[in-house]
């Protein structure tokens, strides 16, 4: 399988390139509401992660993945397979720092960094505050098992209708959100005990965090230890509740990054 | 009760069999209902002050509603099934199911949610989640417990391997030697030697036999017992005559004993000829080394349907009961034994061979009736198991 397959790797549109990249837990559907805006004036670039969506998950060894860097290698296999070069790395959560890395290890592939949610490490530190506790990350991964239960077998859960959405496939239904239980549990380990603090400042590309005005999962106070630490960059906080601003603030979210494509 | 008078949907909603919850599109409550606050130990006022709906979940189950339940909303409109513990007023975790979806009512987003309390599926599943812990244990104890099982056979195969070669190439380098000093012996006795001379020679010479029947002992037990078995390459023969031909001459180096051959049936059989004689000489060379030196040993080649049995009789010492059991081990000896009685791997060479022609062997030792050892094999063993 080559690597655009691997990754379920999406092309739309021309001119400079923006790769657009899920965190933990769904796929590169949670870009719906951004992605096609930008689509008119760049070569966007949609993938999952390996042991995400539709990608290769029988790639996902727990070996290479045991770290952020095995993802951000990847990223930068796909990019080379594109032969991309100066793109615009946008990577929600997790995948922030996926990019981060990515930057790191193939310099002149990464042109910018719009990083939507982002934090360097989750867990409380000293003076760092992460937001979270290790016995919080046990917690989530109990609930992941307990949700697995029901979906990891074929009786996937009936999903009530989306009059609204008439344009959603039936075989998509949940399928966004949901992997095989084996690598959920261990991705969730890996993205929630990662600390990469370290590796902000060696980011050179300009940078715009973009984060949530209320964002359990990264507080405004990881967007500021963010901007402090990372040489080149701009912190925009937009007002939305919640982790997912590309899904309920999409226009706010297009917004920003459109300032800083123009800005940059 | 008057059947035309049914509760309001306002009852319907309050005490409905499952919570019911209204928020608004930052997840800030709207709505409870009776049922969801009786259940977390909540006022209504109390309840909808409490803040959204992710802030009655646990912190670890705050994460899983950021990042599957939010997008899955915003993408399919609904969700359904969803397991979640809610926090009850005491601090104590309520197990619910929830059904999820937003509405749209009036250009606004609100988001509707149905509990219900799953108290006893948790502890069902909680049990066949330490179930499955449970065999993921055990499983990978056993591929452990296997692993180390195979590591430890392949240190055994390696070390017999070892093991063989090393007797290999230790009886070749013991058998070159010799055959210097056997030559040696011939060339002296072609010299003229004194009696006394003589004497030693023949000493000499049937010493260095000895030392090259325990070097073939040992490599027969080694490649039996430590290495894949011993060879054996088989054909049609005929068995009578052969065991025939190696009687008479074993009556020449013998001329002190009578040996006697006693066949009856005539047929051939599929048989590794060297390999059997090996095996009759063993026995008759074990019946002269402890039978009564001045009775006959009898050897008896009996062919009859599709067997091959071969007898070697002598008279003499009984061997006591309690050794026969353990006549066939190796380095087990006679209680006579004595300088002529080996290293004592005769008779097991003779099971290995027996066996590797699927036979069986038995012994018969009494006062009046001597001592016999049976050979029987099949004449035609299985195909392709030679």
């Amino acid at each position: 399988m080559g690597v655009l397959e691997r990754h379920n790797v999406h092309l739309s549109g021309s001119g400079r390139a923006m790769v657009f990249v899920h965190g933990f837990g769904c796929d590169q559907n949670m870009w719906r509401l951004v992605a096609p805006h930008f689509a008119k004036s760049h070569q966007v670039v949609l993938l999952d992660l390996v042991g995400s969506g539709n990608s290769d998950l029988s790639a996902y060894d727990k070996q290479k993945y045991a770290s952020l860097r095995g993802h951000a290698r990847d990223m930068c296999e796909v990019l080379a397979v594109l032969g991309i070069s100066n793109a615009v790395f946008v990577g929600h959560s997790v995948s922030a720092m996926i990019g981060l890395l990515a930057g790191l290890q193939c310099p002149d592939r990464i042109g910018a960094q719009v990083m939507v949610g982002p934090s360097p490490s989750y867990i409380n530190d000293g003076d760092y505050f992460g937001g979270f506790d290790r016995s919080d990350i046990e917690q989530l991964l109990e609930t992941l098992e307990a949700n697995y239960l029901g979906w990891s077998s074929n009786m996937a859960p009936v999903i009530m209708g989306a009059p609204q959405q008439p344009e959603l496939a039936q075989e998509l239904t949940n399928s966004f959100c949901r992997t095989d239980p084996e690598i959920a549990r261990h991705f969730a380990r890996v993205t929630f005990l990662s600390d990469h603090r370290a590796d902000l400042p060696n980011c050179r590309a300009p940078t715009l965090i973009l984060q949530c005005s209320e964002d359990i999962i990264a507080p405004l106070a990881v967007g500021e230890y963010m901007k402090r630490h990372i040489p080149n960059s701009t912190l925009k906080v937009i007002k939305n509740v919640g982790h997912c601003p590309h899904l309920s603030s999409p226009s706010a979210s297009v917004d920003a990054i459109e300032s800083f494509l123009h800005g940059a | 009760m008057d059947p035309s008078d049914p509760p309001g949907l306002e009852q319907l909603f309050e005490h409905a069999p499952c919570g019911h919850l209204v928020a608004d599109a930052s997840g800030r409550l709207l709505l409870v209902n009776a049922t969801l606050c009786e259940w977390l130990g909540y006022d209504k006022h109390e309840l909808l002050a409490a803040g959204g709906f992710a802030d009655l979940l646990s912190i670890g189950g705050r994460i899983f509603h950021q990042t599957h339940i939010v997008p899955l909303l915003r993408m399919q409109g609904s969700v359904a099934e969803v397991k979640l513990d809610l926090r009850r007023k005491n601090g104590t975790l309520l197990p619910v199911i929830v059904n999820a979806r937003e509405l749209d009512w009036k250009g606004a987003t609100f988001l509707h949610v149905a509990i219900f309390v799953v108290e006893d599926r948790h502890r069902y599943e909680r049990e066949l989640l330490l179930q499955r812990q449970r065999a993921e244990q055990l499983a990978a104890e056993n591929a452990r417990g296997q692993q180390e099982l195979d590591a430890e056979r392949h240190r055994a195969e390696e070390r017999a391997v070892f093991a063989e070669k090393l007797v290999g190439m230790v009886s070749h380098d013991i058998r070159n030697p010799l055959s210097v000093i056997q030559m040696s012996t011939v060339l002296l006795e072609r010299s003229g030697l004194s009696a006394m001379q003589r004497q030693v020679v023949d000493r000499v010479s049937r010493a260095v036999k000895r030392v090259h029947h325990l070097v073939g002992d040992l490599l027969d037990f080694t490649q039996a017992k430590l290495g894949r078995g011993l060879q054996v390459a088989s054909e049609e023969v005929d068995l009578h005559r052969s065991v025939a031909d190696s009687i008479a001459d074993l009556q020449v180096a013998n001329p002190g004993r009578e040996i006697r051959h006693v066949q009856r049936g005539a047929q051939t059989c599929v048989a590794d000829v060297n390999r059997i004689l090996q095996a009759v000489g063993n026995l008759a060379s074990n019946a002269i080394a402890h039978g009564a030196a001045d009775r006959p040993i009898t050897v008896v080649t009996e062919s009859a349907s599709q067997e091959f049995r071969i007898s070697v009789h002598n008279h003499g010492p009984v061997i006591p009961a309690q050794q026969i059991p353990h006549l066939f081990e190796p380095m087990v000896r006679g209680a006579d034994a004595d300088a002529e009685g080996g290293v004592g791997l005769g008779l097991f060479i003779v099971r290995e061979i027996v066996e590797r022609h699927h036979g069986s062997i038995h012994v018969d030792s009494t006062q009046q009736g001597g001592t016999t050892f049976v050979v029987t094999i099949p004449c035609h063993p299985p195909a392709g198991n030679r």
